[in-house]
């Protein structure tokens, strides 16, 4: 018995920090628990989000794991500029700093940026284009369980089994079991797959969404700019999330099953696993920086009181952004030992791809020019957002010279270009974003006062954390070792740096007072238009009702809701009629707990749990083909009441 | 129900014309043929006959979105000759 | 929901049309998929180790077996959406069925053909070679198998709710699904075993 449940226990059980992570999740849990019980919350939990389809809501729920899991990832890096500040330090050994840097990329680009960037696409597309779902709501839920199914099984690694520990990029052979022989790479591989799947279907049902459920008039190019910016992301997904599906099962299977694909010996190709993990890795990052760019498209208009500079130049540019996205992967491992045409040929994608950046960017200064410019908290992520990502960007043509990179490759030079893009871009966007639109969705604003010194604590900081890595690494500080010697000389750079951190820390530690305090104090249902917005979404109440638009708006330009209130041309012209909803199911919470149980299973080598609950799972499915469900109709006396309860009667005309 | 309602010319030509790809394909064993003469008649064949199941059997341009579609079924080739050719590229022709 | 008459039934509802949009999109990932199981093998073909080559286990034979019984399955699903479309529930559940059957026909051949392998030394463990080969073999084949089951759903439901617009618009989807696997198959002919055995 003891030797069954030995396999679940860590390496170094009596780590203080793994006891207190043990002890902090089982509070939480019984916590939860206890306090749903006793509040007797269980059925609202159940009835308005474990079972809900409703874009807005799913859209919530996303985001809520993402500021969860940007705290996990955010430990993570805090304890590596610790340990790295001083020389020699003994905060974390080697096998602690291995397992806290890969947890970090894995948590802050899938389980924090994705998460974020599709949470604010859920709540937002579907208001952005005048439609009242997405075209598959039911698919929709499954997906959020499904990422969120995946992410409690990574989190869970710390405390059972052991956390994984070959980098976010699991290089093999390091990620093999010869050399990572604890369940830690098995996490990876099962937890990201099956998040990956939710992001799969998210793809497809974002495209339909988009290309099929436009309001009426509003032709592909009226669509707004963040729209298309979501649907060339959801286009790089759809082709480039199989390509991971299939590297990880080949990974999985390497593990559990002892296959060759990536092994030393019978022919394995080591390199071939970076090769394919980098085909997916590289549209990734695009995936979660165009959702950026189009989030910062809708600010730096509505705050400058502009359209758009060069709309069709800048569909162009990022249409060109994601073709030329899938053919510059190898630039991840210049120095793996291909030939001179192989480096060639990707350093000159690599390069080309900074052109339609710098188009955009050129966009967006020349919207600002003789623009009315509001300095409010979502515009001051943006204004930072354009010369800081530039620095980032610049770096990156640099990275994309192959012969260069030999120098540059897996110093922290590299680590300080990809957070300049990432910071200043993703998450510079997604906490843009998330202020701009938290007012349509909640009825209230947050501070203003709060988010500005958060925003300053922030972007000041973050140079503080990052631009001294870029000499470091210049001088030759290698990436993801644990410490340094004195007389390396890194010393000041890295004190420097955590100093930095504690900055960011504070800075993020003000984004969560602010919810706290605004959620608290700030006055409710004030206006459903707070930034004189310009496009769709601004046209519906303050939170918004189930059904988003009463009646289905009538589109002629590209800013819509913009033209109605300047040119007085109406959006909603007829009578309201009842409007067809999907209804509530819990099937996807519960095929995703099975996922769990498999996923679990998997990692853990328990066969026979594994097959049972993929026979559930086929079941649940099987179960879904036979269903009947087809929705419910509100009807127009509900409708014309919560419109009147709201503020407004929906035809204005 | 006649035969000739339920087995329609289309079907049957796009049945008819696979088979004998198929069998063209085949030629590549039985003909003393150089490398890449067999490999250009397998990928001519193979690709012919995928775009006579897409155009006679999947109907890809029978509904109003046969642009969209059609636009992504290119996109979707142009992926993955990307990703096989590219990893050939970087895997094994990039070392010679 | 609004029925437009003018269309086949499968494309009739405004849901019917986003499904069927939807899982066009999804052949699309599949192909990515499916692109990137041949990038490895094709990576991976010369890893032979001291296992076997292709060259070495392939057998014409129950590849054009496999070939002949996949390709009339794909006819006979077009058939089977065609009776559809002409409303002759009978004629498109016999094809449907027919469908299946040689859907399992070409598993078991299949089966066949991998425990032979086996037997030659040929196995999941064996080299890069092997692995690559029988996981993209494998994966196409879970996919047929998943769609006997699929296809059996739609069988049932058919026969018990007749040709509605969501029946014939799972049939549809489902024809869609079958034909597309059929198409990796030609490519699996093509660039596995006669590419192997040329």
């Amino acid at each position: 018995m003891k030797e069954y449940f030995s396999r679940f226990a860590i390496e170094n059980a009596d780590d203080p920090m793994i006891i207190g992570a043990q002890i902090s999740i089982a509070l939480v849990t019984i916590g939860i628990i206890v306090g749903l019980t006793y509040f007797k919350k269980w059925g609202y939990l159940w009835r308005t989000w474990l079972t809900t389809v409703d874009h807005k809501k799913i859209g919530i729920m996303y985001i809520l794991a993402a500021l969860l899991m940007l705290f996990r990832g955010g430990v993570d890096a805090l304890l590596m500029r610790a340990q790295t500040a001083i020389p020699d330090n003994g905060l974390l050994d080697a096998q602690h700093y291995n397992e806290i840097f890969t947890t970090h990329g894995v948590i802050m680009i899938l389980f924090m940026a994705m998460p974020f960037i599709i949470g604010l696409m859920n709540v937002v597309i579907p208001l952005q284009i005048g439609a009242r779902d997405v075209a598959f709501p039911r698919l929709n839920a499954v997906s959020f369980w499904l990422f969120f199914i995946g992410a409690m099984l990574f989190n869970i690694s710390f405390v059972i089994g052991g956390s994984p520990d070959a980098g976010w990029t699991a290089y093999f052979p390091l990620a093999s079991n010869d050399y990572s022989h604890t369940v830690g790479m098995n996490y990876y591989a099962i937890a990201i797959q099956i998040a990956g799947i939710g992001t799969l279907m998210t793809g497809i049902n974002f495209i339909t969404t988009i290309m099929k459920m436009r309001a009426p008039g509003m032709t592909l190019m009226k669509m707004p700019m963040f729209t298309w910016s979501i649907l060339i992301t959801n286009l790089i997904i759809v082709f480039a999330f199989p390509v991971l599906t299939i590297a990880l099962a080949l990974m999985t299977m390497d593990r559990l099953f002892g296959t060759h694909f990536f092994s030393i010996d019978s022919g394995g190709m080591d390199m071939l696993w970076a090769n394919l993990f980098w085909i997916w890795g590289h549209p990734e990052v695009y995936i979660v920086i165009l959702p950026a760019f189009g989030i910062f498209s809708e600010i730096i208009t509505t705050f400058a009181q502009r359209n758009l500079y060069g709309y069709k130049s800048m569909v162009f540019s990022m249409v060109a952004i994601s073709a030329l996205s899938f053919v510059v992967w190898t630039h991840h491992f210049y120095t793996m030992g291909h030939g001179v045409v192989v480096n060639g040929f990707f350093s000159i994608t690599t390069m080309a791809i900074a052109v339609p950046t710098g188009v955009k960017i050129f966009n967006w200064l020349l919207t600002l020019w003789k623009g009315k410019i509001h300095f409010t908290v979502p515009m001051l992520y943006a204004m930072g957002f354009i010369p800081i990502f530039v620095i980032g960007g610049v770096t990156g043509v640099m990275l994309a010279m192959a012969s260069a990179d030999y120098q540059y490759h897996n110093t922290m030079f590299l680590v300080a270009h990809f957070h300049y893009v990432l910071i200043p871009g993703t998450v510079f966007g997604v906490l843009a974003g998330f202020t701009f639109w938290w007012p349509k969705i909640f009825g209230f604003s947050l501070s203003e006062r709060i988010g500005k010194w958060a925003f300053w604590f922030i972007a000041i900081s973050f140079n503080v954390t990052f631009f001294p890595l870029f000499i470091s690494g210049l001088s030759g500080q290698a990436r993801r070792m644990y410490t340094y010697s004195e007389n390396a000389g890194f010393t000041i750079y890295n004190m420097i740096s955590f100093v930095g951190a504690l900055g960011l820390a504070f800075g993020f530690l003000l984004i969560v007072y602010n919810i706290y305090w605004s959620t608290r104090y700030a006055k409710r249902h004030l206006t459903e238009d707070p930034w004189n917005g310009r496009s769709l979404e601004w046209a519906t109440h303050s939170p918004v009702p189930e059904y988003n638009f009463a009646i289905i708006p009538q589109v002629d330009s590209t800013e819509a809701f913009w033209d109605q209130k300047e040119h007085g041309k109406a959006l909603f012209k007829g009578n309201i009629e009842p409007i067809h909803m999907p209804n509530n199911s819990g099937q996807p919470f519960i095929m995703s707990a099975i996922f769990f149980v498999f996923g679990f299973a998997m990692v853990f080598s328990m066969w026979i749990v594994a097959i049972i609950s993929a026979i559930g799972i086929f079941a649940c499915m099987w179960y879904r083909s036979f269903e009947n469900d087809h929705g419910h109709y509100i009807p127009v006396e509900e409708i014309e009441a919560t419109e009147r309860k709201s503020g407004v009667i929906a035809n204005e005309d | 129900m006649s035969l000739k309602e339920l087995f329609p010319a289309k079907y049957v030509t796009g049945f008819i014309f696979s088979l004998v790809l198929t069998v063209a394909a085949l030629s590549v064993l039985y003909f003393d043929l150089s490398y890449q003469i067999g490999l250009s008649i397998l990928i001519v064949t193979a690709f012919i006959q995928a775009g006579v199941q897409l155009v006679m059997f999947m109907h890809v341009g029978e509904s109003e979105d046969k642009i969209s579609i059609y636009t992504h079924t290119y996109y979707a080739v142009a992926m993955g000759l990307i990703i096989v050719i590219g990893t050939l590229f970087t895997m094994i022709w990039g070392y010679q | 929901m609004k029925i437009d008459h003018s269309v086949p039934k499968e494309y009739a509802t405004e849901e019917n049309r986003l499904k069927i949009f939807g899982f066009w999109i999804f052949i699309g990932a599949e192909v990515a998929l499916f692109g990137t199981l041949f990038a490895t093998y094709l990576t991976l073909v010369g890893h032979t180790a001291t296992g076997p080559t292709g060259s070495e286990i392939f057998e014409i034979g129950p590849v054009l077996i496999e070939t002949f019984v996949l390709l009339t399955s794909s006819f006979l699903i077009g058939l089977s959406v065609h009776a559809m479309r002409l409303g002759n529930k009978k004629a498109m559940l016999t094809f449907l069925g027919l469908t299946l059957l040689l859907g399992l026909t070409f598993l078991g051949v299949e089966i066949y053909e991998f425990t032979t392998y086996v037997h030659e030394g040929a196995g999941l463990q064996t080299s890069a070679f092997t692995a690559a080969l029988l996981t993209l073999l494998g994966t196409h084949g879970a996919h047929v198998t998943l769609g006997l089951f699929w296809g059996l759903a739609i069988i049932i439901q058919v026969s018990k709710r007749g040709i509605t617009p969501e029946t014939a618009n799972k049939s549809f989807i489902f024809s869609l699904y079958w034909h597309f696997l059929d198409v990796i198959w030609i490519f699996i002919f093509s660039f596995v075993y006669l590419k192997g055995l040329m």
